[in-house]
């Protein structure tokens, strides 16, 4: 009796009628109800009071309403009581949920169709970007290679220039009565050798001619040096090298204004301070 | 009733003849409560037309589920008033009905609406309706947000900002209220 007050005094029975209850609290009261009869009185009394209630609320419908209500469950009582579930539970889905399953399955379907997009266009761009890659690779190899061949061009094109300058100073010289050419012939250590020196008398230059140079290539630890003979002596004029290689087409070498003829020795490299006779390989007088 | 050619049967009776399939039940339950289930189902959805179709909807639901009606759990009136609750609730909370009624004002139709149609008055009742309005209003409130704008019991407490306790006893004040002047 106890139990039944308190439970009742809880408000759970008012809920219950209202239908505010889930499915397990609802079994609980039901349960209750059943075990007291004192219960199942007060769920029938607050029904009672929201009936009332209701009622008290209670609008009219429009005439002719209950003939379409009586038309319909009759077409259902009509068939067989299976079809006639299925029927009702279509007609009911038919007004309110599949609306918004239909809607939100369309836009899962969108978003479906979209995802399947988005992967394609990654792939086609992941495609893309790797071949743009791949191109651009070869561009900067393509960039690089012609970076070297243009040094190169340039390089041979400057060395092209000075090479054209010097023979056209040979070319000059050979014309200007100033520029005396002093032919060296071989010695008798190497009978083939021979070169041309450009002396400008005036000026003091001496400048030997790279191109006119006939003379056993020397090794690392020699160079050729030239001496003009001043009045019976000689003087040092600098060291050069016999380049079968090319190198620059004419050697400016140390000033001298008097010269009666000009020798070249084989000396230690660096050049020494007398010559040493006996490795005079090419020498030649001044003609005047 | 038999005047106006209204058909009433007992309670037990009637539940014996929906359970049976008679189509007689149907008449007698539309005759006996589709005033009061409109009424209900109106304030929930607070659209004539809509709640008319709902009201069939209601009673087409009531002979199909005929079978799952068990008297020892309450009832069968209050059984299918929850029926129509459920069934306006549903509509009330579907998109299409939300996108329908953007734009009305859903608050100020209830008064406009009992002046204009008919409100029926049970005889035994009259005057009642004015007792009952006389409730404290903060115990009817909750009652009505429960019952007629199809709030479950937590968002009226939500919408109150109430405990939820105090709201579960506001609706038991309410009702015991109602008793007093019905039972």
């Amino acid at each position: 009796m106890e139990e039944s007050k308190a439970y009742i005094e809880t408000g759970i029975l008012e809920l219950y009628v209202l239908g505010q209850l889930d499915a397990h609290e609802q079994r609980e009261v039901e349960g209750m109800a059943a075990k007291y009869p004192e219960i199942k009185a007060e769920i029938s009394a607050i029904e009672i009071a929201v009936e009332q209630y209701a009622v008290q609320h209670a609008i009219q419908p429009t005439k002719g309403l209950d003939q379409q209500i009586f038309e319909k469950i009759i077409v259902h009582s009509n068939s067989v009581s299976a079809e006639e579930e299925i029927f009702s539970a279509a007609d009911h889905e038919a007004k309110i949920i599949p609306l918004q399953r239909d809607q939100s399955a369309s836009t899962i379907k969108t978003l479906r169709y979209a995802l399947v997009a988005c992967i394609g266009l990654l792939v086609v761009s992941v495609v893309a970007l790797y071949a743009a890659h791949d191109k651009l690779n070869v561009a900067n190899q393509q960039i690089l290679a012609l970076n070297t061949d243009k040094e190169k061009f340039a390089s041979t094109v400057s060395f092209m220039k000075e090479e054209n300058k010097d023979l056209q100073e040979i070319a000059t010289i050979s014309s200007d009565p100033t520029w005396t050419s002093v032919k060296l012939a071989g010695t008798k250590i190497s009978p083939q050798a021979n070169m041309m020196v450009y002396w400008h008398r005036k000026g003091q230059h001496v400048i030997v001619d790279n191109t006119k140079m006939s003379l056993p290539q020397n090794d690392a630890a020699h160079q050729y040096q030239l001496w003009a003979i001043v009045d019976g002596k000689p003087v040092d004029l600098g060291v050069f090298d016999a380049k079968s290689v090319s190198g620059k087409l004419l050697i400016a070498m140390k000033e001298v204004g008097n010269a009666q003829a000009f020798a070249v020795t084989l000396e230690k490299r660096g050049g020494s301070i007398s010559p040493t006779m006996e490795k005079m390989v090419v020498m030649g007088g001044v003609s005047i | 009733m038999a005047t106006n050619n209204k058909i009433s049967l007992t309670e037990e009776d009637l539940v014996r003849a929906l359970k049976d399939r008679e189509t007689i039940a149907i008449k007698a339950l539309y005759d006996m409560y589709s005033a009061a289930l409109l009424g209900v189902i109106f304030r929930i959805v607070q659209h004539s037309e809509i709640a008319e179709d709902l009201l069939q909807d209601t009673f087409v639901k009531i002979w199909n589920s005929a079978d799952s009606y068990d008297s020892s759990k309450g009832r069968l009136f209050t059984w299918m008033i929850n029926i129509a609750r459920n069934i306006s609730i549903d509509k009330l909370r579907s998109r299409d009905f939300r996108n329908a009624n953007k734009n009305q004002d859903i608050e100020n139709n209830v008064d406009f609406i009992d002046a204009e149609r008919k409100v029926t008055f049970n005889s035994d009742t009259m005057g009642l309706k004015d007792m009952v309005t006389a409730l404290k209003p903060e115990f009817n409130s909750v009652l009505d947000m429960v019952y007629f704008k199809g709030y479950t019991h937590v968002e009226a407490a939500e919408e109150l900002n109430l405990p939820l306790g105090t709201v579960k006893t506001r609706i038991r004040m309410a009702i015991m209220e109602l008793r007093k002047h019905f039972n």
